[in-house]
């Protein structure tokens, strides 16, 4: 296997790096970066616990290959909160005990993220789908979507 | 995960030239959304090299021309489901990316990889067969475009060469009068790979019989394609309840007829022609 140079922005950070062509973006992201926050599920696309935003956009980090990050933006749950503060989705979670045992939480906020970022006031229908390709097997669903319908997103 | 060479070609000519060299052809990767899957299943063998052309420019996009719309392989489903002009356009095939995968496949999988991967239960195929899309595909031997009806051999094969890449889907634009739908059935909204489905375009004419009626079920024939015995049921009659279960009845038998009886067929058989049904009276 050839190895592969790409340089890549993860949480605001700028990072050169040299990479196996065959690690998943979800692998770079844990194994080699230490980002652990991002859950490895399924590793098929099917659970959702490894969403991360590419270029602003929710994706499974299972499913792309880390090679072709090569120039682009990535945003994981430790880029959400800030310095000292939580991010507004991640504190209308606790007030809505949203989370139970947690391992789908960072995807859960990622895809909501992605919701929030183009609709600031999402109907419940739309909250529904937009983490339709996330599963929690603890709340029933209905706390997450109330936090994320609950969730004041900041104007500035 | 398996072992390969990644190369990423700057340029669609890079991308034709590397896969014209002899010895075994790269496997393209784009969105990554059933290849990625693929490489982390032991029975398949591994690819020598992973060309990756999710970043070429040149074959993203969607445009209006003339009477033709024109989509560029890599678009994803999520622009797809954006677009006004599919919207306006072909709205059975809005209906079909935005109900694929979950949100986070639609931001990540492309309509030219689900064509070329060719499955069964691919969502985008039906609708665009019943639009009577044709594909271009180009290597460093030159172009050429196919209809889709032609393209596919059986599931996961087609008629593409190793060395030829797709370039680009385009349809006509459904005519004024035109009504389409296209529905699924999965065992869930999200994340369903479809059992069966179906997609249908019905054109009456001023008189309000039918004029022209295209049928494409999915996952259901060995192959996709329009079902004329179905279609010449409903062709110079008003459209009735009766008319359209009659022609589903029709699909249904058509399907037992290229797939016999299997394990399944006692569940496809009576749903098949409910769909039909439905989705052609979705159409009135």
């Amino acid at each position: 296997m050839n190895s592969v140079k790409i340089s890549v922005t993860i949480n605001g950070r700028k990072f050169e790096l040299e990479i196996e062509p065959n690690l998943t973006l979800l692998d770079l992201l844990r194994e080699e970066l230490g980002l652990t926050g991002t859950k490895c599920g399924c590793e098929v696309g099917e659970c959702g616990a490894c969403t991360v935003l590419f270029n602003g956009k929710a994706v499974n980090s299972c499913l792309v290959l880390a090679p072709q990050i090569d120039g682009q933006e990535i945003v994981t749950v430790e880029g959400l909160a800030g310095e000292n503060e939580l991010h507004p989705l991640q504190e209308s979670f606790l007030d809505h005990d949203a989370v139970h045992c947690g391992f789908c939480t960072p995807g859960m906020l990622m895809s909501a993220k992605d919701l929030l970022d183009h609709n600031d006031e999402p109907s419940e229908q739309e909250v529904r789908i937009a983490i339709s390709g996330n599963l929690c097997r603890c709340t029933g669903y209905q706390q997450i979507v109330d936090a994320i319908k609950d969730t004041k997103v900041s104007t500035d | 995960m398996k072992m390969f060479d990644y190369v990423s070609p700057r340029s669609l000519s890079d991308a034709c030239r590397l896969l014209s060299g002899g010895g075994e052809h790269p496997r393209i990767l784009a969105g990554g959304t059933d290849v990625l899957v693929e490489l982390r299943k032991s029975a398949v063998p591994s690819p020598l090299m992973i060309m990756d052309i999710s970043r070429l420019a040149e074959l993203k996009g969607i445009e209006e021309s003339g009477d033709s719309i024109i989509i560029r392989p890599l678009t994803t489903h999520a622009e797809l489901a954006q677009s006004e002009i599919i919207k306006r356009h072909a709205p059975l095939l809005y209906t079909a990316v935005s109900t694929i995968g979950s949100p986070q496949i639609r931001n990540r999988g492309t309509i030219g990889g689900n064509i070329m991967n060719a499955a069964a239960c691919a969502d985008t195929v039906p609708p665009l067969m019943v639009l009577g899309a044709q594909l271009k595909l180009l290597s460093a031997e030159g172009e050429r475009t196919l209809p889709m009806s032609d393209f596919f051999v059986k599931p996961y094969q087609t008629l593409a060469g190793p060395n030829e890449l797709l370039t680009q889907i385009q349809f006509p634009k459904l005519q004024a009068g035109a009504r389409s739908a296209f529905i699924k059935l999965g065992r869930r909204n999200a994340l369903a790979i479809a059992r069966l489905s179906v997609a249908v375009v019905l054109v009456k004419k001023s008189d309000g019989t039918i004029g022209e009626a295209r049928i494409v079920p999915g996952a259901a024939f060995p192959q996709w394609q329009q079902v004329p015995e179905a279609e010449k049921l409903l062709i110079g009659k008003k459209s009735s309840k009766e008319i359209f279960a009659e022609a589903g009845e029709k699909v249904s038998e058509t399907m037992i007829s290229l797939t016999g009886r299997r394990w399944s067929t006692e569940y496809k058989e009576p749903v098949i022609a409910v769909l039909v049904r439905r989705a052609l009276e979705a159409c009135t």
